[in-house]
C-alpha cells in the first residue's frame, strides 16, 4: 500500500463509542497488521451527545445517542465506517439488542448522507463466529483469507494480553491502603471521557483507591455471573455482575454506574441491589441534562457513608 | 397422593386459553387464570418494578402478584429474545421479597437449545404426567392458537363495518368457548360456530375502506389492555384493522432468515428479538397498499426503538403515513383517542386528494 502519498483519506473510520470500549483494541490492531489507515472519531463531548440526541430515537439510551454523535462526526471524512454487529457468542453469551441493531440503525439514520459503512458480523448461532467474522471483513477489504485470519489472531492476541495487564493492575490496586471503592458498569460509560470520566477524577481527589468491573479479567467474571445469576446471559452485563460478585467482599463500596435508560442495567443493578448485603451500594443513572453538581453530591454522601461505617468518621 | 399443582401464567391477552387447556388436559394439573389485568395490576407491578424497565414486565409482575392471591402455587414464566429472558428471575427475586412462597418454573433457566431440557421443566408441573397425553394436549393447543389468532385477526378487520352490533358478541362467545375446552372437538366446533357466525352478519363495507396495518413489541401490541384496545378503537372509527404479529405468524409459522432477505434494504442483519419481523410486516402491509401504519410499543422497548429510523425511511419510501405511540403505566385513554382521530382524519383526506 504505498502509492498512498501523505494525504491519502483514510479508509476505515472507528466510533469511539459504545463496543469500542471494550473491543477496540482487537479492531484497531487488526486494521493495523493489514496496513488500512483508520480514523477514529474524536473524543467525546458534550457537542457529539448533542448531536446524537437529535438524530437518534428519543427513547434511546444515551450510550446509543453518543454513538450516533461519532458516526456523524466520521461523515464524509472516510471511505468507510466501521460498525461491527456483535449479536452473540453462543446460546449463553448474548448481547443487547442494541449492538445487535446499530450496523443497521446507523445505517439508517443516515441514509441519504451517501456515506459507505462496513460491517463484521459476530453471530456463531447463526454460523457466524468471530474468526470468520473477522475473515469477511479482511476479505471484503481486499485481503486473502489467509492474511485476514493471520491479522485477527494477532489482533485477539494483543486484546488478551491488554486484559491480562488490565487484570494485573486492579490486583494490584487492590492492595493499596485506602477507601476501595469498585465502580460496576459498562466500559464504554466507564471510560468515556465525557460520561464517566468526571466520575473518576472526583473519586480520585477524594483520596479514594478505584476499582473497574470491566478491567477484571472477563472470563473469570463471567463464571462468577453464572453462578450467581443463571439466566443473565448479556455477555457485558456477566462481566459486570460476576465483577461485582467476585470483589465485593474485597471493596468498602460499589456504586453501579449506568446510563438512562440502559436495558439490561436496569435489571440486572435491581438484582444486584437486592441480593447483595452488608456492602454500601449507590446505583448511580447518568443522564443528558446531569450537571455534575447533582452527581457530586450523591458521590460525597456515598462516601461518607463508607467512611461513617469505617469508623473513620464520628 | 401429592395435591394436585395450581399452576398460572401471567395474563397475555386471550393466550391464557392456551396454558389453560395444556395444564389441564395434558398434565392434569390445575390451572389458575390471574383476574383480567385492571389499573390494579399495573400499579401492584408498577410499585414493585425497577422503573426503567419495559411497560409488560411490569405488568406482568402484577399478574403474578394477582395469581398468587388467587390461590396459585406454581407460576411459569416464559422466556424470550430480548429483556425477556431476564425477566423470570428477576420477578421470582422480587415476589419472594415481597414474601410470598410458591414454585416457579422460569422456562430461561432450561432453554439451553435441546428440546429434552424444555420436557424437564414441564415435568415439573406434574411429575406422573403422561408424555403421550400431554403431546396430544400441546397438539391441540397449537390447533387453539391458530384458530384463536384467526378468529381475532378476522373479528378486528370486519367488527367496524358491522351494522347489527353482532360481531362482537360472537368473538366474546368463541373466546369464552375456547376457555372451557375440553378436547380437540370443542376447539374446532366453536371455530366453525364462530366462522358460521360471523359469515351470517352482511357487512356494510365500501369497497375501499381505509385500512391500517399495526406492528410492534409482542406483548403490548397483542395485549387489548396494555394497548388501551386500539384495534377496538380504530374499528370502531370504521377501520380495517390489520395485526400480521401473533403466536401463530410469528412462531408456529415463521420463517425470520427469509424475511430479513426480503427486507435486507431497510436491514442487512436481524436487529433483534421482534425486529425483523416488525419491519417485514410493515413492509409487506406498504406494499399492499395500506393507508396507514401503527408502531405499538412500550416504553423503554429496545428492539422497538432501534427499528424507529427504519420505519422512517420506509414511511418516506412508500409514502405511508406511519403513526408512532408509546405505552406507559399511566397512559390514559383520552390522549390516545385524540391521537388516533386526528391519524384517522388526516388519511382519510389523504385518500380523498390521492385516491
Amino acid at each position: 500500500m504505498e502509492e498512498t502519498g501523505g494525504n491519502r483519506i483514510p479508509a476505515i473510520g472507528i466510533p469511539r463509542a459504545l463496543l469500542y470500549y471494550r473491543y477496540g483494541t482487537l479492531w484497531e490492531h487488526f486494521f493495523r497488521v493489514l496496513d488500512v489507515p483508520v480514523i477514529l472519531s474524536p473524543q467525546s463531548s458534550r457537542g457529539i451527545l448533542d448531536i446524537g440526541a437529535r438524530l437518534a430515537p428519543d427513547e434511546g439510551c444515551i450510550s446509543l445517542k453518543m454513538f450516533i454523535g461519532h458516526v456523524e462526526a466520521l461523515i464524509g471524512k472516510c471511505e468507510r465506517i466501521f460498525i461491527p454487529r456483535y449479536s452473540n457468542y453462543g446460546y449463553t453469551d448474548l448481547f443487547c439488542t442494541r449492538y445487535e441493531g446499530i450496523y443497521d440503525q446507523a445505517r439508517n439514520i443516515f441514509h441519504t448522507s451517501g456515506q459507505r459503512f462496513i460491517t463484521c458480523n459476530i453471530d456463531v448461532m447463526n454460523g457466524s463466529p468471530e474468526p470468520k467474522a473477522f475473515e469477511q471483513l479482511g476479505v471484503e477489504l481486499g485481503f486473502s483469507e489467509r492474511e485476514s485470519r493471520r491479522a485477527w489472531k494477532e489482533a485477539a492476541g494483543a486484546l488478551e494480553q491488554e486484559q491480562r495487564a488490565n487484570d494485573r493492575l486492579q490486583k494490584e490496586l487492590a492492595g493499596k491502603p485506602g477507601m476501595k471503592v469498585l465502580l460496576a458498569g459498562h466500559s464504554y460509560v466507564l471510560s468515556d471521557p465525557y460520561l464517566g470520566k468526571p466520575i473518576r477524577d472526583y473519586l480520585e481527589a477524594a483520596g479514594a483507591v478505584i476499582l473497574r468491573t470491566d478491567a477484571l479479567d472477563p472470563i473469570t467474571s463471567r463464571k462468577a455471573s453464572a453462578r450467581f445469576s443463571p439466566t443473565c446471559r448479556w455477555l457485558v452485563s456477566e462481566e459486570v455482575v460476576g465483577g461485582v460478585m467476585l470483589w465485593k467482599e474485597k471493596v468498602d463500596g460499589i456504586i453501579l454506574v449506568s446510563a438512562f435508560p440502559c436495558g439490561p442495567d436496569s435489571m440486572t443493578n435491581e438484582l444486584l441491589i437486592r441480593r447483595i448485603k452488608g456492602v454500601p451500594v449507590l446505583p448511580l443513572i447518568l443522564d443528558i441534562q446531569s450537571g455534575m453538581a447533582g452527581i457530586e453530591t450523591r458521590i460525597e454522601s456515598f462516601l461518607d457513608i463508607i467512611r461513617f461505617q469505617k469508623g473513620e468518621m464520628v | 397422593m401429592k395435591q394436585q399443582r395450581k399452576v398460572a401464567l401471567p395474563r397475555y391477552g386471550e393466550y391464557n386459553c392456551v396454558l389453560k387447556y395444556i395444564v389441564e388436559q395434558g398434565f392434569e394439573a390445575q390451572c389458575i387464570l390471574p383476574p383480567p389485568l385492571s389499573r390494579r395490576t399495573e400499579e401492584l407491578g408498577a410499585r414493585n418494578s425497577p422503573d426503567l424497565v419495559c411497560t409488560p414486565f411490569k405488568t406482568t409482575l402484577g399478574s403474578m402478584i394477582e395469581a398468587l392471591e388467587a390461590g396459585a402455587d406454581t407460576i411459569i414464566m416464559v422466556h424470550g429474545a430480548c429483556r425477556l429472558n431476564y425477566f423470570g428471575e428477576l420477578q421470582e427475586q422480587i415476589l419472594r421479597d415481597l414474601g410470598y412462597s410458591f414454585e416457579f418454573i422460569n422456562l430461561s433457566l432450561y432453554n439451553t437449545g435441546k428440546i429434552k431440557d424444555i420436557l424437564r421443566a414441564l415435568k415439573v408441573i406434574n411429575p406422573r404426567c403422561n408424555m403421550v397425553k400431554a403431546g396430544r394436549a400441546v397438539y391441540d393447543a397449537v390447533k387453539m392458537v391458530e384458530h384463536l389468532d384467526d378468529t381475532t385477526s378476522m373479528y378486528y378487520q370486519n367488527c367496524g363495518f358491522d351494522p347489527t352490533g353482532t360481531y362482537p358478541k360472537i368473538y366474546r362467545k368463541f373466546i369464552s368457548d375456547m376457555y372451557a375446552a375440553r378436547s380437540l372437538a370443542d376447539i374446532q366446533e366453536g371455530y366453525r360456530n364462530a366462522n358460521h357466525a360471523f359469515a351470517d352478519v352482511v357487512l356494510e363495507k365500501n369497497p375501499d375502506p381505509i385500512r391500517i396495518g399495526i406492528i410492534g413489541d409482542y406483548y403490548t401490541v397483542m395485549d387489548p389492555f396494555s394497548n388501551l384496545e386500539i384495534e377496538q378503537k380504530l374499528a370502531d372509527m370504521g377501520v380495517e384493522v390489520h395485526r400480521l404479529m401473533n403466536i401463530t405468524n410469528d412462531m408456529l409459522r415463521n420463517s425470520e432468515k427469509n424475511k430479513q432477505i426480503i427486507i435486507r434494504r431497510f436491514s442487512e442483519y436481524s436487529m433483534g428479538a421482534s425486529s425483523t419481523t416488525d419491519i417485514w410486516q410493515a413492509q409487506n402491509f406498504a406494499e399492499r397498499g395500506f393507508d396507514g401504519l401503527i408502531q405499538v410499543k412500550s416504553a423503554f422497548c429496545m428492539p422497538e426503538t432501534d427499528i424507529m429510523p427504519v420505519l422512517a425511511n420506509l414511511s418516506r419510501e412508500y409514502s405511508i403515513p406511519v403513526l408512532y405511540l408509546t405505552y406507559d403505566s399511566q397512559t390514559s385513554d383520552v390522549g390516545l383517542m385524540t391521537r388516533l382521530e386526528a391519524f384517522f382524519d388526516m388519511l382519510e383526506m389523504r385518500k380523498k386528494v390521492a385516491p
